[in-house]
């Protein structure tokens, strides 16, 4: 590992070619299920997956690298090369002073959700084993500044285990779960015991469970249907980070993270404002309503400091480390989502640091993300 | 109103005496009249409310919502029998004692029961009308309870309207209690639809009160909060917890939907939500309005200079220091929750010595008294009071 800047940007969002899924599929099998690039009788082009559009109707998501950043590219040519190329992402990530970046989907969802929709287990394995070997080959392969994170078919439970080991063996150093997925399909609760080999697997081979927000829709206050476009893009900009708070909700209290004290779940696009709350709310809940005495041998807060990780891109870190520890914060630049600090990266990394030590702003920065995907030669 | 503990709860729960509905509605709505029946639960007799006859869930929170002031405060207790209910949840002259006790001036009362949904708009009227009235008259017996009004959702915009003027001009109403969520089919919170009702409030100079989840849907549900070996208390703890980014949730809304724009002199109080979602919606709402130019879409204002202008929060468990640093002290104020789960009754001064650690004496008093004292405009007297600036 060699830090030029000092960051690991944790959260991170590729956009998938238009040939990943169509080059990889078989059409004879699966025809225009596959998922594609489809130009509308307006010109636009807009990726169906199985007959669905996805993504808003937008052709990528990539507003931070756009020349107006409310505008995102409703054509395939107008994305960003930086979007969508390795060797301009690298520029892109020089330019703003970050050294690995971590890879999160795009048309396969922010959290890795688009495929969970898809009713036919067969067709949905393909899609996400095709979009794995492409990060792997495309991304991955050419340079090591790319940690590549696997998507996984959500159910039965030995599918997304079987995915899991797959990946993994291929390269891949984290998992992207849709936190939710009773919300994408008719399958099980994630409090059910079923779940427990997808949370025993990412123990036995140590890489982090990735919880990104975005997984479901019921999770967000969706804005007034009125609403100028730009509006609603930034309602949706500002709601999507909160709704991680349900998900830390359900997992702690439904006792996932109790009974598997080995995984390390990082709430992707969360913020340390609402995190910090969270603990102090969560227990007080826990306290007043009795849990002790109902099989928990940890509070809430206890849980969080045992196994899991907040990431931020705009707070305050001297505010906020007292209560969640250095070592549970990771950072993220969000490229190249309209949210992103890009280009003004360090910039806002060098206000959120002030006040805080040397120590503590390396680990947040670059050393708990070394440790979590196991880059080489890091302490 | 005479200052004497220093101490002022932006957030306390009223629950209404079991003939408050019968003895206040009109007759013709017979079995409809919410009222305290007998039911079967576990092999005993309990008491449950009923409203508009359906037949009451007899597992859940008891006849009344309120184990902070049960005698045995070890595991959340509900009353079983109305005979069981502390006087001081829904008797006036009772709860005064209980305030004394807790060392509180003043609360500001939401009511109501915990959850009820009618689909006939004239029978929500009259439940409106009934409830804002009966809570009207707690502030005939002491100038310390200050009411936030009900509204009657069914009958549209301009029936809300009229009945926050009555509650507010005829009843002593110090506010209005609305969910963000409005029941289905009515337009969006954001929809201009409800302008008269933002009107009305800004003229009346009665903040808007959102409580705890404020109703959204978004998240997790009460049938979320279920799964195999679950049990009722770990559901509540995994339902009621992310209230606290309701806050988060709502005022983006209330900013990029124009309605801080049309009614600028309107305030908005989240209560029961803590303030831990503020430095995220101000840090958020600043960035997104600068990147993407919101200016040129009509939001003429900075989000945090709205903020400060216009919304305020409650808080009582978090450690408020932190939180400061971004602004804010303006506009939070101490809540006890009074007598629901989550509050530190008899001891509520102590636990906000604790959360206020660090906090300047200047500052402290803003948060305890003078924010909610400035905001449900209450003059305060005695040695202790003297009117805030």
């Amino acid at each position: 590992m060699q830090l030029k800047h000092g960051l690991i940007s944790v959260d991170d969002h590729v956009q998938e070619s238009p040939d990943l899924w169509t080059s990889r599929l078989s059409a004879r099998q699966w025809a225009d299920r596959i998922p594609h690039l489809e130009r509308a009788s307006d010109g636009t082009e807009r990726w169906v997956v199985d007959g669905t559009v996805v993504m808003d109707g937008y052709a990528a998501r990539a507003g931070a690298l756009m020349a107006d950043r409310n505008r995102e590219p409703t054509r395939w040519q107008e994305v960003p090369a930086g979007a969508y190329l390795p060797s301009e992402r690298l520029k892109a990530m020089d330019a703003a002073g970050i050294d690995y970046s971590v890879l999160f989907p795009t048309v396969a969802g922010m959290a890795g959700e688009t495929f969970g929709r898809i009713q036919d287990p067969e067709l949905e394995v393909a899609c996400v084993r095709a979009y794995n070997d492409w990060l792997i080959e495309e991304w991955a392969a050419p340079s090591n500044r790319f940690i590549a994170q696997c998507i996984v078919p959500i159910w039965p439970p030995e599918a997304t285990v079987a995915e899991i080991q797959r990946a993994v063996s291929r390269g891949h150093c984290g998992v992207v779960f849709p936190a939710v997925p009773m919300h994408l399909r008719d399958v099980p609760h994630i409090g059910e015991p079923d779940y427990d080999p997808v949370w025993a697997i990412c123990e036995e081979l140590e890489v982090p469970l990735c919880l990104h927000t975005g997984s479901s829709p019921q999770l967000q206050y969706a804005p007034f249907t009125g609403l100028a476009p730009t509006l609603a893009e930034a309602l949706n900009a500002v709601s999507r980070p909160v709704s991680g708070i349900f998900v830390i909700s359900l997992y702690s209290f439904s006792r996932v993270l109790l009974r598997h004290p080995r995984l390390q779940v990082i709430f992707a696009e969360s913020a340390l404002g609402w995190g910090k709350t969270y603990m102090e709310k969560a227990d007080l809940e826990f306290d007043h309503d009795g849990l002790a005495r109902e099989g928990y041998e940890l509070t809430p807060s206890e849980l969080f400091h045992r196994q899991c990780y907040f990431t931020s891109w705009f707070d305050d870190l001297a505010l906020f480390i007292p209560y969640l520890g250095a070592d549970h914060i990771l950072w993220s630049a969000n490229l190249p989502l309209t949210s992103s600090t890009w280009p003004r990266t360090q910039e806002v990394v060098e206000r959120c640091c002030r006040g805080v030590s040397d120590e503590a702003r390396q680990q947040v920065l670059w050393k708990n993300a070394a440790r979590l995907y196991r880059l080489p030669s890091a302490d | 109103m005479e200052l004497k503990y220093r101490l002022i709860s932006a957030d306390s729960h009223a629950a209404f005496d079991r003939d408050a509905f019968t003895s206040r509605m009109s007759a013709k709505w017979g079995d409809r009249i919410p009222r305290v029946v007998e039911v079967e639960h576990d092999g005993c007799s309990v008491h449950r409310w009923t409203y508009y006859g359906n037949a009451p869930r007899p597992e859940g929170s008891g006849v009344c919502n309120c184990p902070a002031l049960m005698e045995d405060r070890s595991f959340p207790h509900f009353p079983q029998r109305w005979e069981e209910v502390p006087r001081a949840a829904f008797d006036p002259q009772a709860r005064l004692e209980a305030l004394d006790t807790d060392g509180v001036d003043a609360e500001v009362l939401f009511h109501g029961p915990d959850v009820y949904e009618f689909s006939d708009a004239d029978f929500e009227l009259d439940f409106v009308r009934a409830a804002n009235d009966a809570m009207g008259e707690w502030t005939q017996v002491s100038d310390r309870y200050l009411p936030l009004a009900q509204v009657p959702w069914l009958s549209g915009a301009q029936a809300v309207a009229r009945e926050i003027g009555r509650a507010v001009v005829d009843c002593g109403h110090r506010g209005v209690h609305l969910h963000a969520q409005t029941p289905r089919p009515l337009p969006h919170l954001g929809d201009p639809y409800w302008d008269p009702v933002w009107a009305v409030c800004q003229e009346l100079a009665v903040p808007v009160n959102f409580h705890g989840s404020a109703g959204l849907d978004a998240g997790v549900g009460k049938r979320e909060a279920r799964w195999r070996g679950y049990s009722p208390r770990q559901g509540h703890s995994a339902h009621v917890t992310p209230s606290c980014v309701t806050p988060a949730q709502v005022i983006p809304h209330l900013i990029f939907s124009g309605i801080t724009e049309r009614f600028p002199n309107l305030n908005f109080v989240f209560a029961e939500s803590g303030i831990g979602g503020l430095t995220y919606a101000l840090a958020t709402c600043d960035h997104e309005w600068e990147s993407r130019h919101l200016w040129t879409e009509g939001i003429a204002t900075r989000p945090s200079d709205t903020v400060a202008r216009q919304i305020y929060l409650n808080f009582w468990y978090e450690a408020a220091a932190p939180l400061l640093h971004h602004g804010g002290v303006d506009n939070i104020m101490w809540e006890s929750d009074l007598p629901h789960i989550p509050c530190f009754y008899p001891k509520s001064r102590e636990a906000a010595e604790r959360v206020l650690e660090g906090v300047p004496t200047a500052d402290r008093r803003k948060l305890l008294y003078e924010n909610a004292a400035r905001l449900y405009r209450l003059r305060l007297t005695g040695p202790a009071g003297g009117t805030p600036d």
